[in-house]
Order: structure tokens, then sequence, then C-alpha cells
């Protein structure tokens, strides 16, 4: 299923427009909101049926709480996200646990994630209770150790506390409680960050082999272009808030056409010595802005290496870039295309980039 | 329904080899907490005094060697002997017959008090913690009210509008304690409401009551149950302290704090007669605090993994 | 095979740090871990080495125990560790206290750990230059000011004047290197100093590091578990496991060409943005050894793919050399299984 290419692709989840702003209160007694922390702002983002979408972004990008917002766990502030066509956002009680049961979560800290006061097996069997799943004792222990096994765990560690176990084996408790409910979606947020090496390559190669044996749809959020790459059928890329780059994985890897997914891209150290030392690296200046204090038009004007004047009047909307079908970028190198900031509407391409064609590869080596 | 495979079919699952956790028992953690506390020798002897007061004051008539109030005029105020180890009143009753006696009235108020701010308090500081926003303002203000309240006067002014006596000197201690149990128990949940575990199971679909009953109060409760035991000894104070103002039990039910109050007035040619039952309060509350000061140390998370060496 | 030769680095300048046969006991309440376990290497002048290892490798241990960072009373190092000629670990606590600083600068992972939240910037930088020589306070914060904009702080006249919560992570960092190279060290250590920072920032701070070390001949010890970084910044390489080094080399020998099979699980276990991701990752099955408990022979034999040899379990092997590398920098490793690819 790694090719949603034929026809229109079968969506399972869907966001549009999709807001999530924290209001920023001013201390004291009054607490006045003052601002808004806008850690998700207007993203558009769809994940096919059976694929594995890797999400990648800075820390502060937004994309943790994108994941959430798909789930609500995170309540949206705006826009609409969809669950295999039901809307999740005007969602009842009973239509929320239903997802809460078809769409799972991996954890970024297998140390936490885990209530050091319960078993394992009183962690894995909790959607099973929660959901009515394999009604009685028996099948409920039967199940468990099915899915201990289906992560690679021996059933006989049901009884053992969390403290007891390493990393890798957490996050494979964690993996094994989020597949209880039998769930279509996962969502794994940072789910190997906090582990070694080698202990990465484990999880990775089971979250592979339970998306293709279970026909699970995964969105896969990291800051690991590596890990991403290796995982994913196809990428977004996330920036301040918003998702700037989406296309197939080898793609968005090999011929990135967003400004900031090339830096991005660029600034992966390679263990491989020789290509380090010939590799130009693009490196930004400066920091990412606050997510209080967008900049206007494009969010990455203030660091692009290749800004031009109407970056900062027209906010750029995605539209298809490079080779690649289903790759697109939102950057006004390929045409300026987006709203204006002042104003309201679609702007059809008013000039085109200085210099270079729209291909957009220009003197960044 | 997506049908899971078994997993006997499963394409090359690799098993890792990873040395699983053997041999160590599975120790449930209140056992787990039971054997640290023994290694703590004061507070190992704290909790073995307590379970013998409370073993005197279940058993305390067929212990008591007299009644609670049999008088023998002959022997007022008489210093400790053979066949009155700890002397008697200016009634001619025997002191140590009304210190067993009394343990149960002390204990009684003591326990049913705590109990009562405990559930309260618990409760309220559960509500406010999880929930927040205008919960959390209006039953925290409301503590903070209560709490503003000097507590003697507090419980003067509740003995004073329902009378005295044992039911309202509990209700007026309950009252007192609530807002320390909100409090402690909030501080508690606020921290155990942002754990990821928590968030975990809201993403399996736990509703809040599952939540709260699973998850938040049995990791919050360590604080609360250290509270209890320090407010317990407070209690135990409190009860003395309004029996000695008139306020708690009344004459001549054997009470440590009517005893007190009364033997106060024969302090210098009787000192038995204030001195015994004093000394049971001292170490009934000095037992509860330093077993409350030896569960801070067993129930602290760092000090389990620094003792048991148990946590990586 | 027979060149003992290649045991002498080629560079002549004598070595900023020599360090031979470090050992590092703690005492714990499950026994006595031994975190390190005889390591010797050298750091010349303006040379990186990179020590790389997973967690509980001893990566870290081994040079915090350098600068007797470590609790003296649980900790028991022996060896051998010259700084300039200079033993560092039979010094007293007041010299080392001198050398930290002007000999040995240290950056950590997490930049809140060596600043002081209450004081601002350059407080913290003037303090660390005048604690170390009879600097007036002006000319102090001139340098201050200097070293803040070596390290790119933006506007650094202003930004002498702010508090650490101020600053981004990764200028944060840079105030940290500031710190460190603030009396130009001999001897830079950095531990995971870019693990907690956005590759895009780690890609800013390892050029600032690489400038300033070919500026000032700076030595760097660079401690990570990342081997994509290693392979951007490092000299040489020193890949640590069990509190041993498994296998050293020049970073093109050990990355390219690795001959230990702890190296080369590393490496395969790596996703690749390169490489065809329909192939599972490499894995190294099971955990790392307790330091209280290692095994006999080899460290990593339990862990082990190949086990080629009946010493593996019984017999430890010794760091011996594999192969020439470039600039005839020894090639070694601590396996039983590379004698016989080299034969």
């Amino acid at each position: 299923m790694t090719a949603p290419g034929e026809g229109a692709p079968d969506v399972l989840v869907s966001a549009r427009g999709l807001e999530v702003h924290f209001p920023i209160r001013s201390g004291g007694a009054l607490r006045r909101t003052t601002g808004a922390l806008r850690a998700v702002d207007g993203v558009d983002l769809d994940v096919y049926r059976g694929e594995t979408l890797g999400l990648v972004g800075e820390s502060g990008c937004g994309k943790s709480t994108l994941g959430n917002a798909l789930l609500r766990l995170v309540p949206p502030t705006g826009g609409t996200v969809t669950f295999d066509g039901l809307d999740v956002t005007g969602m009842g009680r009973r239509q929320l646990r239903e997802l809460r049961r078809r769409a799972g979560m991996v954890f970024q800290d297998p140390f936490a994630s885990l209530d050091p006061r319960r078993t394992v097996a009183q962690t894995v069997s909790e959607p099973l209770e929660v959901h009515g799943l394999h009604p009685g004792r028996q099948a409920r222990v039967a199940r468990v150790r099915e899915l201990l096994e289906l992560v690679g765990l021996d059933p006989a560690v049901a009884a053992r506390y969390p403290h007891e176990f390493s990393g890798g084996q957490r996050q494979r408790v964690g993996i094994a409680r989020a597949l209880a409910g039998e769930p279509d979606f996962l969502v794994c947020d940072e789910a190997i960050a906090s582990l070694d090496v080698s202990v990465q390559a484990q999880v990775l190669n089971l979250l592979r082999r339970l998306q293709r044996q279970l026909g699970l749809t995964l969105l896969f959020i990291s800051h690991d272009l590596s890990a991403v790459r290796h995982v994913s059928d196809r990428i977004a890329v996330m920036y301040l808030g918003r998702v700037v780059e989406v296309g197939p994985a080898a793609a968005v890897a090999a011929a990135p056409q967003m400004p900031y997914t090339r830096a991005l891209l660029s600034a992966v150290p390679l263990p491989h010595p020789e290509l380090e030392r010939s590799r130009q690296r693009i490196v930004l200046r400066g920091d990412v802005p606050s997510p209080s204090r967008v900049p206007s038009g494009c969010r990455f004007r203030t660091r692009c290496p290749d800004v031009f004047e109407p970056c900062p009047d027209v906010d750029p909307a995605l539209q298809p870039v490079g080779s690649a079908p289903g790759h697109v970028a939102a950057c006004h190198l390929h045409g300026v295309v987006g709203t204006p900031v002042d104003g309201s509407g679609s702007t059809p391409a008013a000039s085109g980039p200085p210099g270079a064609t729209a291909s957009g590869v220009r003197g960044t080596g | 329904m997506t049908q899971l495979p078994t997993p006997g079919a499963t394409p090359a699952a690799p098993p890792p080899a990873e040395p699983l956790p053997t041999a160590a028992p599975v120790r449930p953690r209140w056992r787990e907490t039971l054997g640290l506390l023994a290694r703590n020798p004061t507070a190992a002897v704290s909790a073995v005094v307590l379970v013998l007061i409370v073993l005197v004051a279940v058993f305390d008539e067929t212990l008591a060697p007299d009644g609670p109030n049999e008088q023998d005029p002959s022997l007022q105020l008489q210093p400790p002997s053979w066949a009155h180890p700890f002397g008697t009143d200016e009634f001619g009753r025997d002191v140590f017959s009304r210190v067993i006696l009394g343990a149960a009235t002390s204990l009684r108020v003591g326990f049913l008090s705590v109990a009562f701010a405990l559930v309260v308090g618990t409760l309220i500081g559960l509500l406010a913690g999880f929930y927040g926003t205008w919960v959390d303002d209006v039953l925290m203000r409301l503590m903070d009210v209560l709490f503003a309240f000097p507590a003697v006067l507090l419980a003067i002014a509740i003995v004073a509008i329902r009378g005295a006596g044992p039911a309202n000197a509990i209700l007026a201690i309950g009252i007192v304690y609530v807002p320390i149990f909100a409090r402690v128990t909030r501080a508690s949940v606020l921290g155990v409401r942002e754990e990821v575990y928590v968030r975990a199971s809201r993403s399996v679909g736990a509703s809040d009551w599952r939540l709260i009953t699973r998850h938040v109060l049995p990791n919050a409760a360590p604080p609360i149950i250290v509270q209890t035991s320090v407010s317990l000894a407070f209690a135990v104070l409190a009860e003395a302290a309004l029996s000695f103002l008139g306020l708690g039990p009344r004459r001549p039910d054997p009470s440590w704090g009517l005893m007190l109050a009364d033997g106060r007035g024969f302090i210098e040619q009787a000192w038995w007669y204030a001195v015994f039952p004093g000394l049971a309060i001292v170490v009934t509350v000095l037992c509860f605090n330093l077993l409350g000061d030896g569960l801070r140390d067993v129930l602290d998370p760092r000090q389990r993994t620094l003792m048991a060496g148990s946590g990586r | 095979m027979s060149a003992p030769s290649f045991e002498k680095p080629a560079t002549a300048a004598a070595p900023v740090l020599e360090v031979e046969d470090l050992r590092v006991d703690l005492r714990t309440p499950r026994g006595t871990a031994h975190v390190v376990n005889g390591l010797s290497y050298t750091v010349g002048p303006g040379e990186t080495v990179a020590v790389v290892g997973e967690s509980g490798s001893g990566k870290s241990v081994s040079v915090l125990a350098l600068l007797g960072l470590l609790p003296a009373r649980t900790a028991t190092v022996t060896g051998r560790a010259l700084l300039q000629g200079e033993d560092l670990l039979t010094m007293a606590p007041e010299r080392l206290r001198q050398v930290r600083g002007p000999g040995a600068g240290m950056v950590f992972q997490d930049p809140m750990t060596s600043l002081n939240p209450v004081l601002t910037v350059g407080r913290q930088l003037t303090e660390g230059l005048r604690a170390h020589g009879p600097v007036s306070k002006a000319a102090a914060r001139a340098r201050a000011v200097e070293l803040l904009g070596e390290v790119g702080l933006p506007d650094p006249g202003r930004a002498v004047g702010r508090y650490p919560h101020e600053l981004s992570g990764g200028m944060r960092q840079r105030v940290v290197i500031a710190m460190a190279l603030a009396n130009s060290p001999a001897l830079l250590i950095a531990d995971e100093a870019t693990t907690a920072l956005d590759v895009t920032v780690q890609a800013q701070i390892l050029d600032l590091v690489e400038r300033l070390q070919s500026e000032h001949g700076t030595g760097v010890i660079w401690i990570t578990h990342d081997l994509g970084v290693v392979a951007g910044i490092a000299d040489r390489v020193l890949v640590m496991y069990g509190g041993r080094c498994v296998e050293d080399g020049t970073v093109d020998d050990v990355l390219e060409r690795p001959v230990h099979p702890y190296t080369r699980g590393l490496l395969g276990a790596l996703p690749d943005l390169a490489a065809d991701p329909d192939e599972d990752l490499a894995t190294i099955a099971g955990t790392p050894p307790a330091p209280t408990d290692l095994p006999a022979g080899c460290v990593f034999w339990p862990r082990c793919p190949v086990r080629g040899d009946a010493r593996c379990e019984t017999e430890q092997p010794p760091l011996a050399v594999v192969g020439r590398g470039g600039a005839g920098l020894p090639h070694r490793a601590a396996t039983w299984c590379a004698e016989r690819e080299a034969s």
C-alpha cells in the first residue's frame, strides 16, 4: 500500500484549516488574554488509508500538537478534522469514544507513558475494559498475551511493573496498549526519540512490520529526518504551525522544493565522513520566531535564503511542485499563490521569482 | 474490524533477545512499602506502638483493672503503687484504668475527625485539581476562607452552636482539617494530572471517572497518606485541647484531655494525675508524627529507587 | 601487520591530553559498577576526538572523571591523564579548579546546568575571566562582548545584559561555549552538547566549534551518541561499549570500514536518508551489560552476532591494530573476530 498513485487516494484522516491557538494570559488575578500562541495555524493535511505519513519539523513547530488535535486530545480552536468521513470536531461522547478505539497513540517517553503503579497486563488491557472488548477475564488475559507477543514481548511479563523493563521494552508495552482496540490509525509522537540507536532500530522495524501486518495507517511524528525517511511513504514538513511541504518520501528527501525543507535536510548529519566533508550545509540565520509572533506572509521569510518581494505580503498556499505527483509546497518560488496579507481571496501568480525559474534551485548549492 | 493475525504466522518477527526481568518475585506496591518501612527503625517502632495503643483502646474494658468511675474515697490522690500503678485521682479513681479507657475516646475522636477531613478534603482537592478552571477557583477559595479562620475559634464556634460532646468535637476538628487535605490533594493531583500516562489513558478512551480512580488518585496518594498520619497526631492533640477547654467529651467520661485538665489543678500534690494522661498523649502524637515522617521517606519515589535499587 | 610505528601518531606536536589506562569504579547499592575499564587515548592540538557509545557505555563518566567532577565518596578513579604534561588525576583540588577554565573548558547537553539563571550572561562571562587572572572590570566586559560576538550572538553589546531565560536554547549553548572558551583553553570537552538542539541549530553550533577550533588550535573531545555528528566533526573516533574502547581510528576508518561487530551493528541500525528504506534496519539484540555485572571475555559477546572465536566468551580481546588509516594513524579494535579477517 505504498503507492496512493492511481485515482483519488482513499483519505482516512483529513484536516482543513486546522488551528490550535493557546491563549496567552497575563499574570495576576484577572488573567486577561493578551495574545495567542499559534501552535497549529491553518493546517491542511490528508492521511491516506494504509500509508505511513511522516511529519517532521523542529521543536516548537506544532507537529506534536497537530497529532494530538487530529485525535481531539487537544481541542482545535478552528478548522475541521474528519476521520473516515466523520467530523471529529463535532463528535459527541459516544462517537468520541469509538474514535479513541479506532485511533491510538504512542508517546515519546516510555518511562513516563506507563502508569508506574499498574502492571503491564493492567496497562495493556485498559482499552479492552474501556471499550468492553473481549469480555471476561479469560478472554482478556488471552488477548493481552496475544498483544504482547505481537510486539515481541514474552507474555510471561504481563504481571510485572514498568520499572522492571528497559526503555525499548516499555515502548513495546506502549505500542501494545495502542493496538489493543484494533485501531485503524496510529499516531506515533516522537516514539523513538528517547531510545538508544540500536533500540530505535528495533522499534522502527516493529512499527513497519505492524503497519504492514495489520494494515495500519500511521502518522509518524519525529524530528529525526532519517528515521522519518526510513518508515514513511509520504513526508509532511512543518514550520511554525503550518505544513509547508508534503510529498512522496523519496521526492521530499531527494528533491525538496521549499527552502526550509532544503535547509533541514542539509543539516541532518550523515554517518559518512567523506560525504559530510563534501556536503554544503545551508546554515539558517537566527532562530525560529515565537509562535506568538508569526511573521506576516510566508512565515519562513525571516530566515529564508531566497526571500523576495512577495514573501511578506502574500501568505503562500500549498501548490503542486517538482516532478513527483502529489508533491506540494507553500513557497512563492514556484509562483505566487496564496492569500494577500491585507486583503482576502487568492491571488494568481502576480510576479515571478527574481532571477531563477520556478523550479527553485537557486544558489543553495 | 481488522482481524489480528496470529503472531506465530508473522514473517520473521525477531524476538528481542533482551533479558526480560526474571527471578525477583512480583511484589505488589504495598508489600514493597511495608518492607521498606520495616527498614526504617523509628517508623517501624512507632507503627508497633500505635498498633498496641489501638489494641488497648479496643480491649479497654478487659484491660482496665477498674471501671471508669469506680470511686474509693479512702484512696484519694494516692501516689503510684502496685495496686494503682498511675496513682489515683481526687475521687479515688484509678488513673491507670482511666488512661486505658480514655484511649478509646481520644482515638475515636482522632480517627473519625481525620476520616471526615480525609474524605471531604480529598474529594474537594481531587475535583479542584483534576478539573481546574472555575471548579478549582470556587472550591479552593472556599477552602481559603475556611483556612483563614483560626482553628480553635472555628472549633469553639461549632461547639457553641451545636453544643459540647464527642460528636461535635469530631465535626469541629474534622472541618478544621478539610482545607489541609484539600490543598495537599490538589497539589498532588495537579502534578499527576499532567503525567503522560494519564494522557495515554485518555487517548485510549478512558472516562474521567476511570482516570481519577485508576490513575490519578493512586499516584497522588502518597502525600495524602503522610498527611493523614500527621493529622492524626494533631487531631489527638486537638481532642485533648477541646476537652481541656471543656468543649469535647464531658465529665465523668474518661478522656485524656479532660484528665489533663482536671489533673492540672493538683499538679503540686499529685503530679501523676496529669503526667500519665499527658504522657499517653505525647507518646501517641509522637508515634503518629514519626510514622508520618517515615512514610514520607518511603513513599517518595526517589527514596524508593535509592533504597530498593529498583529504578533505572 | 607488522608496523609498530602506527602506535605513535604522526603529528609532531605534543598532545594536549594523554589518557592512559583510565579506570572508574562507582559504588552503588547493587555493588561496584565498573564504569570505565582501561581507556587510553590522546588528543592533539587542533584535533577532535569523538567518543561515541550508547547510554551506559561510560562515555560521559570517562570525561567527568578527568576533571574531578565525580562524587569523591563513591567514585574511584585510577590511571593517568596528562593535560599538557600535568596529571589531572593526582592534582590537588585547588590546582584542578585553576585548570578548569584555562586548561579545559566543558560544554554539557543542557546549557542551563552551566548557566546561573539569576545572573546576566555578561556577568557570568566576566566572572569566569576574572577568576583566572588579574583583569580589570572594563577589560573583562569588553572581552565578554568580543566573545559573544565570536560565538555568533546577534548584537553582543546588548546580549551581555540579558539573562539566560531570555535566550533560545541554541543561543544559550553559544553562551556556554563562549564561557568554555573564555580563557582560551587547550582542551574543550563537549558532552552531548548538541543533543538537545534542533538539527538546524546543531548545524550552526557544529560550524561554530569547528571554526573556533581551527582559529585557536584547541583540542576537542566530543562525546555523542550520534554517528552523523561524528562524521561531520571528528578527526578520530573512539567507540565505547561496556566501559571499554572497542574500536578506535580515524573517522573514515571507523565509520566507513568498521571492524568491531558492535560498531558495525551500530552503523547498521541507523536509518539512512540515502539508503533504500524497504529493508529492515539491522538491530543489535539484547541490551548493554550492567556495569556491575560485566561479562567475562569480550564485553560484547552476549549480544554479538558473530562470536567467531573460541576465546570470545573467556578471554578479553586486546585493542589491536587492524589496519593503517589515513595519516598513518592506527585503526584498532578489541575483538577476536578482526584477526581472522585481517589474516
